[in-house]
């Protein structure tokens, strides 16, 4: 009964984001003048195009997240995947070429940065699971490694904390239009993510394993292998978040500050809440802030100045929101717990 | 008849216990076995050395014959046993059918996906072949406890299994569903499967068992056929020493009114109103019970009462004063005695030792605490004088209230509750989980109570419990006191239409005055 509910409520949240944007269109159409209709005018296939490639980086880490905490190791430190496969890519690319690659030495960069990522993934669950660390601060470690050695790295390797323009992929023509290999293989994973939780025997033991790893362990799978699987699959897709928004999008490895991450990967972690570990409600978040993130940037260039730090904090407040009051986003009973197998 | 399984001289320690000292144990093949006996006796343990879950010091398991040392559970389970805990091992969140299969699923798309409707047709042949009900596409957390077990069972069965053990089955369960369940081991012992279940009640063993072993300090002190036994043999045998199961009540003159409850109405926190304008006039001297099945508004009335919730409308009385505004700490002060249903929620704190539990209540009155310091030194020999008088094991006081066992916490939650020299006594299941000897203890302690002229009402699902020592008894159903009546007079059957809201012809009815006189 109390699961009905919120359901309807989101379902409810979807009809009215429908109206939303039907009016918009309204606007736009019979007002192209007005704000609104300009603001409007900004949304077409250029501007999809252009979300798409944001959403990158913050639908890979939340595709990532899901498999970790449903299987029951949360991980918070795919923020800290995503900066060490973005730089590992631009710096192998980089330092194999001499400084101007090829698509295939790109190529190479994109799956040595996912394979990076998986390692570090590897590391992280190698703590959480054989040495029983708190998955927390183990997670906050993973991404402040990652913060302070990937501008490490990049100031030995370039003697700045960002790399010099590098390249980015090359689009390739799919059917009738022209695609970014990162946005496809997003466009793959995601469903792909869907089936594997939903329709695989696999699924279900990542399901069980984060909501009660002993009934699973009982019928004789072993819980710790599962929840191995969960944390480097997270890892693999941060990888490919990461070198997705190195090599399809920026080109170049940025180091200062937050660096070229920038927080998505915090994001992803509030896509996935939205989305209530599913796939396609994690990808539908991402894709909604990504959006707002690329109207802001569309905004400035029309002369509208909204400051970017007020769009920033937007993910966060909605999903603040949506936790305390559409409610229901049901976390996996035993996400956080270790388990010991043959404890009474 | 072949044997299933033989366990031979299994002996299994424990840090400073011997849990199974050379216990010998044979089970045939398609029937139903029930090990009984008290809290600790031994009986989990030996099914986890079965089931693989303990490795025996000494002792050797047979199964169908041949000798087998089980190393995990894995191990037992390939070798056909099941085991159905009291936790039960489901995901909440999968279907009943992915619960069963899981780990086992069929697959289609070579290997690639799971197939579901396979799963769930298998689930759905298996769950006819014995009578179950169970509905294979349902989640697991929309369903009843009792389903909830039935899916435990198939997935024993699912998995292979031709031995079952269920540890404690029917703790969880209600009187109808326990009776659906004894249904189901007989279905499954006709198609020959062999069924050990555990428990420390001696009317279950009776009923539903064809050979009841007992277990007594991790010694087996017989196996004796279910037909040819009685429920005096069993007691002593589970006990060691001669039990009374009818407890002796004998006539006391009653005083006054001592607790007056009137047209009390009580909503819950979500807003349903869970007492719906109950009346009771219970006197000094006499035991008021109510009996219903768990969730008629029991609780409820029991903390409005005690203090622990407001009623909406409707007041309460102590000795013909008004405590209805009173607050809990007032109300013990007012002579309140209170052994609350869930003894680790609110009879105890579990952190606490038992001289600090034993306090508790206590530790503003100038016996304990004279000017705001606290008396450890009476208040240790407070709690020790429990722990003796109520054969508290084991007698520490300094251990932890969670290292002991249910039934000990629950004699020493009673020891300090009756140890407050109360006028009122609120006893809410107070003998649930206690092993025989200890109810047979606790019920003569109420009976005491009951002599010295205390007010005593008795809140508890076991019938043969209020029957025994109501003076009246009222039968509660959704949030009303539907009848009350003499418990002497009053049948099984009559008191089982009660419960369901329905007043039978000739239920001997006593109007609301004691003595039995309409």
């Amino acid at each position: 009964m109390s699961y009905a509910e919120p359901s309807r409520k989101r379902r409810w949240l979807a009809g009215l984001a429908a109206l939303v944007v039907a009016a918009l269109a309204a606007v736009e159409l019979f007002f192209p003048a007005s704000p609104v209709g300009e603001i409007v005018a900004i949304i077409d296939a250029n501007y999809v195009r252009s979300v798409l490639r944001l959403t990158v980086p913050i639908a890979f880490a939340a595709l990532g997240g899901i498999f970790a905490e449903k299987s029951g190791v949360i991980n918070i430190g795919l923020e800290g995947l995503l900066i060490i496969s973005a730089f590992t890519s631009i710096a192998v690319a980089g330092v194999i070429s001499g400084g101007t690659p090829s698509q295939f030495q790109l190529w190479i960069g994109f799956w040595v940065a996912v394979l990076a990522s998986v390692l570090f993934a590897l590391l992280f669950a190698v703590i959480c699971i054989e040495f029983k660390a708190d998955q927390i601060i183990a997670g906050l470690a993973v991404w402040l490694i990652a913060l302070g050695l990937a501008p490490f790295a990049s100031k030995v390797i370039w003697g700045q904390v960002n790399s010099p323009p590098v390249a980015t992929l090359n689009n390739f023509d799919l059917l009738v239009v022209e695609a970014n290999p990162p946005v496809v293989m997003m466009l793959i994973s995601v469903p792909a993510a869907w089936y594997a939780l939903n329709r695989t025997s696999f699924g279900r033991w990542i399901e069980a394993s984060g909501e009660n790893p002993k009934a699973l362990d009982t019928v004789g799978v072993d819980v710790r292998k599962v929840r191995y699987a969960g944390v480097l699959l997270s890892g693999f897709f941060s990888g490919l978040g990461g070198a997705g928004l190195a090599l399809g999008r920026v080109g170049q490895f940025i180091g200062g500050g937050a660096t070229m991450v920038n927080g998505r990967g915090w994001i992803g972690i509030t896509a996935y809440l939205f989305g209530n570990y599913n796939p396609l409600g994690a990808f539908g978040a991402s894709f909604l802030f990504a959006s707002l993130d690329a109207l802001q940037i569309r905004l400035q260039q029309l002369g509208y100045n909204i400051p970017s730090e007020l769009i920033g904090i937007i993910p966060y407040v909605t999903v603040v929101v949506v936790l305390a009051f559409v409610g229901h986003t049901r976390i996996p009973a035993a996400a956080g717990d270790h388990y010991e197998s043959g404890e009474e | 008849m072949s044997t299933a399984v033989h366990l031979e001289g299994i002996t299994k320690r424990f840090p400073g216990v011997v849990a199974n000292d050379e216990v010998d144990l044979e089970v045939e093949e398609g029937s139903v076995h029930a090990l009984l006996g008290e809290n600790g006796a031994g009986k989990t343990t030996l099914m986890n050395v079965l089931y693989g879950l303990y490795q025996p010091e000494g002792g050797t398991v047979h199964l169908h014959g041949e000798p087998r040392e089980f190393d995990t559970p894995r191990d037992a389970i390939d070798a056909g046993i099941g085991m159905i805990h009291q936790h039960f091992m489901l995901v909440d969140t999968l279907t009943t059918a992915e619960n069963i299969v899981l780990g086992h699923e069929p697959r289609k798309w070579f290997g690639l996906a799971m197939d579901r409707e396979q799963a769930e047709r298998d689930v759905r042949d298996l769950s006819e072949r014995y009578g179950f009900d169970v509905d294979p596409t349902a989640r697991v957390e929309d369903v009843s406890v009792g389903v909830q077990q039935r899916v435990e069972i198939l997935k024993a069965l699912y998995g292979g299994a031709d031995v079952l053990i269920l540890d404690e089955p029917t703790a969880v369960l209600t009187p109808q569903e326990v009776e659906d369940l004894f249904e189901v081991f007989e279905e499954l012992a006709a198609e020959d499967k062999t069924i050990i279940f555990i428990t420390h009640k001696l009317g279950e063993a009776m009923e539903a068992a064809d050979d009841i072993t007992v277990l007594r300090d991790g010694k087996n002190v017989g196996t004796v056929d279910a037909d040819g036994t009685s429920r005096e043999e069993l007691a002593e045998l589970m006990v060691g020493r001669e039990v009374l199961l009818e407890a002796d009540k004998d006539p006391v003159e009653m005083g006054d009114v001592g607790l007056e409850v009137s047209n009390l109405r009580v909503t819950d926190n979500r807003g349903v109103e869970q007492v719906s304008g109950v009346n009771i006039s219970a006197r000094e001297g006499e035991v008021f019970g109510i009996a219903g099945v768990d969730g008629n508004g029991q609780s409820e009335l029991v903390e409005a009462i005690t203090g622990l919730t407001t009623p909406d409308e409707g007041s309460v009385a102590f000795e013909g004063r008004d405590v209805t505004d009173l607050s809990r700490r007032e109300r013990i002060d007012a002579g309140l005695a209170y052994v609350p249903e869930d003894r680790q929620e609110r009879g105890l704190v579990m952190e606490f030792d038992l001289v600090e539990n034993g306090l508790l209540g206590s530790q503003h009155t100038s016996e304990f605490a004279d000017g705001g310091r606290i008396d450890w030194g009476h208040t240790r020999n407070h709690a020790e004088d429990i722990i003796e008088e109520y054969d508290v094991r084991p007698p520490n006081a300094d251990a932890e209230a969670e290292s002991l066992s249910g039934g000990n916490q629950q004699k020493f939650v009673v020891g300090r509750e009756f140890a407050r020299d109360p006028e009122v006594v609120v006893a809410s299941h107070p003998t649930r989980g206690v092993d025989v000897g200890s109810i047979e203890f606790i019920h003569e302690r109420i009976l005491d109570l009951r002599r010295a002229g205390k007010t005593i009402l008795l809140v508890s699902s076991k019938l043969d419990e209020v029957q025994q020592l109501s003076d009246r008894l009222g039968v509660m159903h959704e949030g009303e006191i539907v009848d009350v009546v003499d418990p002497e007079r009053v049948t099984e059957e009559e008191l089982g239409l009660l419960m369901a809201g329905e007043i039978p012809e000739d239920a001997p009815s006593i109007a609301d005055a004691p003595g039995g006189e309409r």
